[in-house]
């Protein structure tokens, strides 16, 4: 690894297996105030390579870093490492104020820490300093954690899933307290979820881990709108992934032939004709109406027919045939204004910038 | 809170609704239970109504039997000492790791259980009596001698007692949370560390059952005791040994005072373990 010079806080060529659960060769680098994003389902390894930075495990291969040291060989009383579980495991047997201390206890306090006081009052402890964990909100909970991890001045945070267990509504609270405290503590953070809402409002950068390995690591806008493969696709919630093969390129735009179909795509670099491709097509790009646009710039214009419709949140998930298997949202208005109902004929629109190539 | 509260009252309305509806099965239990209580405490109240207090004062001044019952609580606290140092740490690798040959320890700690206790006291003999495999060394290496001795009466206490420390301790470490401990590490404390600010006092409720199960179960052992060694004669062996020389009465005097002073320590362990629900672990997640 002589001339690399180490990243602030990553990972190069991890590897590690722990019985059913592995990581292979996952690499990374995060600069001093990134928050990294792991997106993937459960059992892709997402928990063991929390632990594995936090030094719970010894990897078979490769290297940690962590405050822009080799951290690979230090035990986890000494990478200052915060780590966050599902419900903060606070130590039920302590009060808020002990809780917090113990995280300064341990950890060498330096002459010009702030005092456990002051951080408490940071985040608006200091009147529930005497309870026990068992009497505290979620919200509370989430800021003692916080406060806790603060105490011994941490050089990386490790959210495991923090908000799962959640209730939806309370969840979108705590996130966006959560992105604040980690926009105002300028202290890098890996927050691991399968949950993509949470991947888009958190992440500066993120990765889909699938199977122990990392399939795509990049901006959340790139990996949501150029998924590099099916699984990945899949994976952040574009509904409709084509088969096809190119059959000409002009003017940037690729045409596909997709079973009867032709669509009109944006070009990547590599779409050569007679190429197979995948077009990716997220469900809300997809827009539906009851008459041909004249508007000529939608290039996508199919005669649908509606299979199936199902809520999904505020939202109408419609399933449809369009020649080839589509999934569109609506709004509720549309819905009714269009009268929606399994069989309904619709035109399906969708712009050719909203279909997403990827090459085989 | 207010929703646990409530979903607790929910609770109980639906315990007392099933109650009712039940009335047929409840009524032939609670008979039974009825019977089963009271012929537990039957011979007890029978003990205590049996004396008078000239024999109970008779019995208190002998210094023998006031020696005897002191002897029982030295060696039956030596005894839960030794479990609770011994024992935690075998709970603590049995709540903790899995490893080959597990099932086979958990089989050996429980083994006591299984043995007769005057069987107990023949093998105990065969290791720490005079001629034995660990007494006979231990007696010309360091003089500590397991014959005649309170040492003696501990080895026996121990080995009938200590299975009811480790299983006890085991349940009490498993209901901590390991990712608490994960936490400690994180925020700087090492091992030993977490064991004593963390996993000790969360697990602490499990652990003092256990360490107050072997005392009760040491102080009132006899067969094992008897057979590695009659003398010196801890209040269970002197009660025998009443018995045998002037019957009942006599035997029944000491009893009397024996069983007041293991009630009374008993009420008290069970009230310290009470005192630590409010800081045991045991679903603190809800």
């Amino acid at each position: 690894m002589a001339g690399v010079t180490a990243p602030f806080v990553g990972a190069q060529g991890l590897s590690l297996r722990v019985g059913t659960f592995e990581l292979r060769e996952v690499t990374f680098a995060m600069g001093p105030r990134d928050t990294f994003v792991i997106l993937g389902p459960s059992g892709a390894g997402k928990s063991l390579l929390l632990e594995t930075l936090a030094g719970f495990y010894r990897p078979d291969r490769g290297q940690v870093f962590i405050g822009g040291r080799d951290a690979t060989a230090a035990p986890p009383e000494a990478r200052r490492v915060a780590f966050m579980f599902q419900d903060y495991a606070l130590f039920p047997h302590l009060t808020v104020t002990q809780n917090v201390e113990f995280g300064r206890r341990f950890s060498g306090s330096r002459a010009d820490a702030e005092p456990v006081s002051a951080l408490l009052a940071r985040l608006g402890l200091e009147h529930i300093g005497a309870r026990k964990p068992a009497q505290l909100s979620g919200g509370e909970k989430q800021r003692v954690a916080l406060a806790r991890a603060l105490a011994m001045d941490p050089a990386l945070f490790l959210f495991d899933e923090p908000l799962a267990a959640l209730d939806a509504r309370f969840r979108d609270t705590l996130r966006a307290e959560l992105k604040t405290f980690l926009g105002n503590a300028g202290i890098p953070a890996i927050y691991v979820t399968h949950d993509q809402l949470e991947a888009l409002a958190l992440a500066d950068k993120m990765a889909v881990m699938s199977d122990g390995a990392f399939v795509q690591v990049g901006t959340p806008t790139e990996i949501f709108n150029a998924p590099a493969s099916e699984l990945v696709a899949n994976f952040v919630g574009v509904e409709t992934v084509l088969e096809g093969t190119v059959i000409g390129v002009s003017d940037g735009i690729a045409r596909i032939g997709a079973g009867t179909r032709v669509l009109h795509a944006l070009s990547n670099d590599s779409a050569r004709p007679d190429e197979r491709v995948l077009a990716c097509i997220r469900p809300e790009d997809v827009a539906l109406a009851r008459t041909r646009h004249a508007d000529s710039s939608v290039r996508n214009q199919f005669d649908a027919k509606v299979l199936a419709i199902a809520a999904s949140g505020p939202l109408f998930k419609v399933t449809l045939d369009a020649g080839f298997p589509l999934v569109a949202y609506v709004s509720k208005q549309s819905y009714i204004e269009l009268g929606l109902a399994s069989g309904t004929e619709v035109i399906a629109s969708i712009k050719a910038t909203a279909i997403h190539l990827i090459c085989r | 809170m207010a929703s646990a509260v409530s979903s607790r009252v929910q609770g109980d309305r639906m315990n007392t609704h099933r109650f009712s509806q039940a009335r047929g099965l409840v009524f032939a239990f609670s008979l039974a239970s009825g019977l089963l209580l009271a012929f537990i405490m039957l011979p007890l109240l029978e003990i205590y109504g049996s004396q008078t207090s000239a024999s109970l004062m008779r019995a208190a001044s002998s210094a023998e039997v006031r020696n005897a019952i002191l002897l029982s609580l030295e060696a039956a606290c030596l005894t839960t000492a030794c479990a609770g140092l011994l024992g935690v740490p075998l709970a603590y690798l049995l709540a903790r790791f899995s490893f080959p040959g597990k099932g086979f320890v958990e089989a050996i700690v429980d083994l006591p259980l299984a043995v007769p206790h005057t069987v107990v006291g023949i093998g105990l003999l065969f290791v720490f009596g005079r001629t034995g495999l660990l007494g006979a060394p231990a007696a010309s290496i360091t003089g500590i001698k397991f014959w005649g001795t309170t040492a003696g009466v501990v080895i026996a206490m121990l080995y009938v007692s200590v299975p009811y420390a480790v299983n006890a301790a085991r349940v009490g470490l498993e209901s901590v949370d390991p990712r608490l401990e994960k936490v400690a590490r994180t925020l700087g404390a090492g091992r030993w560390a977490v064991l004593f600010k963390v996993t000790l006092p969360l697990a602490g409720r499990g652990i003092l059952t256990g360490l107050s199960l072997t005392f009760a179960r040491s102080i009132s052992e006899f067969g094992a005791v008897i057979v590695l060694t009659y003398y010196p004669m801890t209040a269970p062996v002197k009660i025998y040994d009443l018995f045998l020389q002037f019957g009942l009465s006599e035997s029944s005097a000491m009893a009397t005072l024996f069983l007041t002073v293991t009630l009374s320590l008993f009420i008290f362990f069970r009230y310290l373990v009470a005192l630590r629900k409010g800081g045991a672990p045991i679903g603190w997640r809800a």
